[in-house]
């Protein structure tokens, strides 16, 4: 049966050596972040371990962590997608549609009760009982807390399902929550960015599948592996940073030169991901790399953070955008005409008393 | 002029001193606050290796940061131990009705020019005691508290992140933690302004000296004007 084959199996089915499935075993220990010795663990795990059923289902989203997932270099997408997890269910790549597709979702929750890892794509419409959005005749809000119920654990991929993204920014028309709004008593992994890296995304499948458990999560439910450190402390342009010397405008010497981006409103400092240390694209680049600032699209409502080549985020503030340092500057103001017009009041007071007094004395 | 018919020694030396390294920390770390937030000075044309443009204000922050909380754990110990009638936290009860009532509305209504005569206190009056707590006590724990979150996010596990990480998700990430932190600091500069005019207003109509009182520590109390 093709469901409980291990990926040892599925590795000698295909026709690949036993060294490159160790080797493949000791990049993807490298990509968790584990010492070496615990390579031996994931050998074990790869050899006898069924693969592990998954559940993808897609709710309000631009694909675009799926077009990052199948980008993945180590291991590659043919390998990860056909063989390694079994990926059951995807009304994205899978080639059934209509009622049997959703026949094999539910055959899945049946079969592995409890088993499956839930992984989500996109995020939720609650207003008007989701009606923003429908999958396969029901809303996505009744599908994905159907299809959480017997789950083992949920992966929220993308800023979407993780913080949000860009369907619940301001004003969030469709009622748009994350994942974690929705589904309390199962355990999340989040694994932001729009998109997330797709060695980080398999590289979270993969730790789930070799130690059956989730792996550690920071405050915000992020994997510490790839999401403990910000953009800006694994930076190779942070020497400018520290130096002082910032990209003034687009079009100088200073960007050819590539100094930081900082002053362009680079959201690195306060941006936790991997993009500095994996990068994309089997290593290829970054977007700093490509001489673009980050938009810190792995944290919580960045699109309500703009404008991006600012520093200083924008505010509602009083009904017109404004930001930290105009409401600063304002209250300033206000608290100097406040002294100003109290001393005029005392003084003119002070003197009426004077004169007051002058009087009674006369 | 009225003669000086008392002299009463209020803020004693370690409130004094707390005063002032105080003052000189919150300036020095608004400025460079404001400068790590929009780094306007630019390095000439070179190797990034010769300059500290951003690292040095960085670390002037950090210096000053570290003196400005031992200063406040020391003010907070003072005023908890230090058995300082003036500099304690004994008359400011905010969570009783009745400290809300004749002491704090007389000294409302005086500062309201809603009556003619000046409440005397030789410490801080009522309305200065809930500014001090609102902006001093309450403004420095949250930079404090915001300021260490974020520099533990240079070494996450370390003490700061541990300690003051919890920060972070509080306030929806880092970067809205880091945009309250810079809105909190516009605090300074209010507060400065109504801080010194509040001085010389009392100064000019108790003539208390009490300008003088934070460098000599004495305050005056003088005859009431035969005129």
């Amino acid at each position: 049966m093709q469901s409980n084959q291990t990926f040892a199996d599925v590795f000698k089915a295909r026709g690949v050596s036993r060294r490159d499935f160790l080797k493949f075993c000791s990049l993807t220990s490298v990509y968790l972040g584990l010492s070496p010795s615990m390579v031996p663990n994931i050998v074990q795990a790869m050899e006898n371990k069924p693969r592990t059923p998954v559940i993808w289902l897609h709710g309000l989203e631009c694909t675009c962590c799926s077009e990052s997932f199948i980008r993945s270099s180590h291991p590659s997408i043919e390998d990860l997608l056909f063989n390694m997890i079994s990926l059951d269910y995807d009304d994205l790549l899978s080639a059934a549609a209509g009622t049997q597709l959703e026949d094999q979702r539910h055959r899945i929750m049946k079969e592995y009760k409890g088993k499956y890892i839930l992984a989500v794509e996109g995020n939720v419409s609650t207003k008007d009982d989701g009606v923003y959005c429908m999958v396969g005749g029901d809303s996505f809000l009744n599908t994905l807390k159907e299809t959480a119920a017997d789950a083992a654990a949920i992966i929220a991929w993308g800023s979407c399902a993780s913080f949000g993204c860009v369907q619940n920014a301001h004003p969030n028309p469709s009622g748009a929550a994350p994942v974690s709004d929705i589904i309390k008593d199962k355990p999340i992994v989040k694994v932001p960015g729009c998109p997330p890296i797709s060695e980080v995304m398999t590289g979270v499948i993969t730790h789930f599948h070799t130690f059956g458990t989730l792996p550690d999560l920071d405050r915000l439910g992020r994997p510490k592996a790839f999401y403990n450190t910000r953009i800006h402390d694994k930076c190779y342009r942070r020497a400018f940073f520290d130096a002082g010397m910032f990209v003034p405008s687009f079009d100088d010497e200073a960007t050819r030169k590539g100094w930081c981006l900082y002053k362009m409103g680079c959201k690195g400092p306060t941006t936790y991901n991997s993009c500095s240390k994996i990068q994309w694209n089997g290593g290829t680049s970054f977007p700093i790399g490509s001489g673009h600032p980050c938009i810190g699209c792995s944290e919580p409502n960045f699109w309500d953070r703009g404008p991006f080549y600012q520093r200083l985020a924008e505010v509602p503030f009083l009904g017109t955008d404004s930001n930290a340092d105009k409401i600063g500057i304002l209250a300033v103001g206000a608290a100097a005409a406040g002294a100003a017009a109290h001393a005029a009041v005392t003084a003119v007071k002070k003197a009426k008393e004077e004169k007051h007094d002058n009087k009674d004395n006369a | 002029m009225g003669r000086i018919i008392e002299e009463i020694y209020v803020w004693r030396l370690p409130v004094r001193l707390y005063h002032w390294i105080n003052a000189l920390c919150m300036l020095v770390l608004f400025g460079t606050g404001m400068f790590i937030a929009a780094p306007l000075l630019s390095p000439p044309l070179g190797e990034a290796v010769w300059y500290k443009g951003m690292a040095w204000w960085r670390y002037l922050h950090f210096v000053f940061a570290f003196v400005f909380i031992a200063n406040f754990l020391f003010r907070m110990y003072w005023a908890l131990f230090g058995n300082d009638k003036y500099g304690r936290f004994g008359g400011f009860r905010p969570w009783s009705p009745s400290w809300w009532g004749t002491p704090f509305r007389e000294q409302v209504e005086s500062y309201l020019f809603l009556r003619s005569d000046e409440p005397n206190y030789v410490g801080h009056n009522p309305v200065a005691a809930l500014a001090h707590f609102v902006f001093i006590f309450c403004g420095s724990t949250f930079m404090i508290f915001s300021g260490l979150a974020m520099y533990g996010e240079n070494n996450p596990g370390g003490f700061s992140d541990l300690w003051f990480g919890w920060m972070i998700p509080l306030f929806g990430g880092s970067y809205t933690l880091h945009f309250t932190h810079h809105l909190g600091s516009w605090m300074l500069p209010i507060y400065v302004i109504m801080h010194l005019y509040a001085v010389v207003r009392h100064d000019v109509v108790d003539r208390t000296s009490v300008t003088s009182s934070i460098i000599t520590g004495y305050k005056h109390k003088v005859e009431e004007e035969p005129m």
